[in-house]
C-alpha cells in the first residue's frame, strides 16, 4: 500500500517532508520502544505488534490495549475503550477537508488513513504556514509510522531485557501532547475550549467515565467554545450598533 | 494474549480506526464547509489536545498517595510547557519530558 501511494509522490517533497517528520520519529522512537515493551509483557510477538503497528496505528490505543490487558478488563471493554479514543481522529481527519479539496481519492485516502495526533499538529502548522500540500503531509505520515512500527517491534524483541521504568518512558508521550497544546494560538475562545476540555475529562474521570474522557471533555471543549465566541461577537455587534 | 484475542482486539481496533479517519473526510471533500463547522473544527485541536494532556496528568484521588508521587508528572509537565514555549520543538519537548520525570522519581 505503501508502495502505491509513494509512486504518486513528487520526490523534491520527500526530503521537507522527512524534515518535518525527524521530531515526530524520535519522539516515536522515545514511545515506540516502550510500548513494544508493554505488548511483549502480556505475550505479543513481534508479528503481533507489526500488525498492530501497521495496521492499527495508535499511539495510545497501542498503550491503552496492553495496559487494558494487564488491568484483567474483558476483551469487549478493552475494544470499546479504544475505540471511544480513536473516535477523537474524526475530528483531525474532518479538518484537512479543505486542504484535500481536489486532491485524488486514493492520496487523500492514505494521507487520511495515517493521521495520528502529532502528525495531525505537525501538519495543521505546515499547512498553515502554507507551502505544503497534501502528498508531502501523507509522507510525514508514512515516515512517522515506519518510525514507530520499528521502534514496537525492537521493543518486543529487548523486552523486558533492559529495565526502563515504563511510566517515565511513556511521559514522552504525554510531553508531545503538551507541546503540541501549548504551540496553540492562545486566543480567549482557544483558552476556554483548553479549560472546558480539560475540566471535562477530569470530570469524566470523577464519575467513573475514564473510556470516553478524551472524546467527552474535548467536545464539551469545543461545544462551550463556540458559545463563548457567539456571546462575544453578540456583545461587540451590540457595541457597534450603540 | 492469545491469537484469537489478538485478532479480535486489533479487527475491531483497526476497522473503527480507519472509519473515524477517512470517512469524515470523504463526507465533507468537495464540499464548502459549513461555517457553524468550520469554526467548530477550528476549536477542535486546543480542545482534544486539552483533553489528551488532563487525561495524561489529572485523575480523581491523585494526591491521595501522599503529594510527592502525584506531583512528579505534575513539575515534570511544567518543564516540557517552559521547553515547549521557548523551543516549539516535539522533540526537545519529548525528551525535557522523559528526563525531568526521570530525574525526579531519582529524588
Amino acid at each position: 500500500m505503501a508502495i502505491m501511494a509513494f509512486t504518486m509522490i513528487e520526490k523534491t517533497h520527500v526530503k521537507e517532508a522527512f524534515q518535518a517528520a525527524v521530531p515526530i520519529m524520535l519522539g516515536y522512537v522515545a514511545i515506540g520502544i516502550p510500548c513494544g515493551i508493554l505488548c511483549d509483557s502480556i505475550g505479543l510477538n513481534a508479528l503481533q505488534v507489526f500488525l498492530l503497528s501497521a495496521l492499527f496505528y495508535s499511539g495510545a490505543g497501542q498503550f491503552m490495549i496492553p495496559n487494558m490487558y494487564l488491568a484483567a478488563s474483558p476483551l469487549a471493554s478493552i475494544i470499546a475503550s479504544v475505540s471511544l479514543v480513536n473516535t477523537r481522529q474524526m475530528l483531525y481527519a474532518a479538518s484537512f477537508a479543505p486542504e484535500c479539496k481536489g486532491v485524488s481519492k486514493r492520496l487523500a485516502f492514505f494521507f487520511a488513513a495515517t493521521v495520528t495526533d502529532e502528525s495531525y499538529g505537525v501538519s495543521t502548522a505546515k499547512f498553515a504556514e502554507g507551502h505544503w500540500s497534501v502528498d508531502r503531509a501523507l509522507m510525514v505520515n508514512l515516515f512517522s509510522q515506519s518510525s514507530w512500527t520499528v521502534s514496537n517491534v525492537v521493543g518486543v524483541l529487548v523486552g523486558s531485557a533492559i529495565g526502563i521504568p515504563l511510566n517515565i518512558a511513556a511521559f514522552a508521550m504525554t510531553a508531545i501532547f503538551i507541546c503540541l497544546l501549548v504551540t496553540q494560538k492562545m486566543t480567549s475562545a482557544n483558552i476556554v475550549a483548553i479549560v472546558c476540555a480539560m475540566l471535562g475529562v477530569y470530570g469524566c474521570k470523577l464519575i467513573g467515565l475514564g473510556g470516553p474522557a478524551i472524546l467527552i471533555g474535548a467536545l464539551a471543549g469545543v461545544a462551550v467554545a463556540m458559545v463563548f465566541e457567539r456571546l462575544q461577537r453578540n456583545s461587540r455587534e451590540a457595541g457597534e450598533r450603540s | 494474549m492469545s491469537w484469537t484475542e489478538f485478532w479480535i482486539v486489533l479487527g475491531v481496533c483497526a476497522i473503527t480506526m480507519l472509519a473515524c479517519r477517512v470517512l469524515p473526510l470523504f463526507l465533507l471533500k468537495g464540499k464548502a464547509l459549513p461555517e457553524t463547522l468550520g469554526r467548530a473544527l477550528g476549536f477542535i485541536p486546543p480542545a482534544a489536545f486539552a483533553a489528551l494532556v488532563a487525561n495524561d496528568l489529572l485523575t480523581p484521588g491523585m494526591f491521595s498517595g501522599g503529594l510527592w508521587p502525584a506531583a512528579i508528572p505534575l513539575i515534570a509537565a511544567l518543564c516540557v510547557i517552559v521547553v515547549a514555549c521557548k523551543t516549539r520543538s516535539l522533540l526537545y519537548s519529548a525528551l525535557t519530558g522523559v528526563i525531568a520525570y526521570a530525574l525526579l522519581t531519582l529524588i
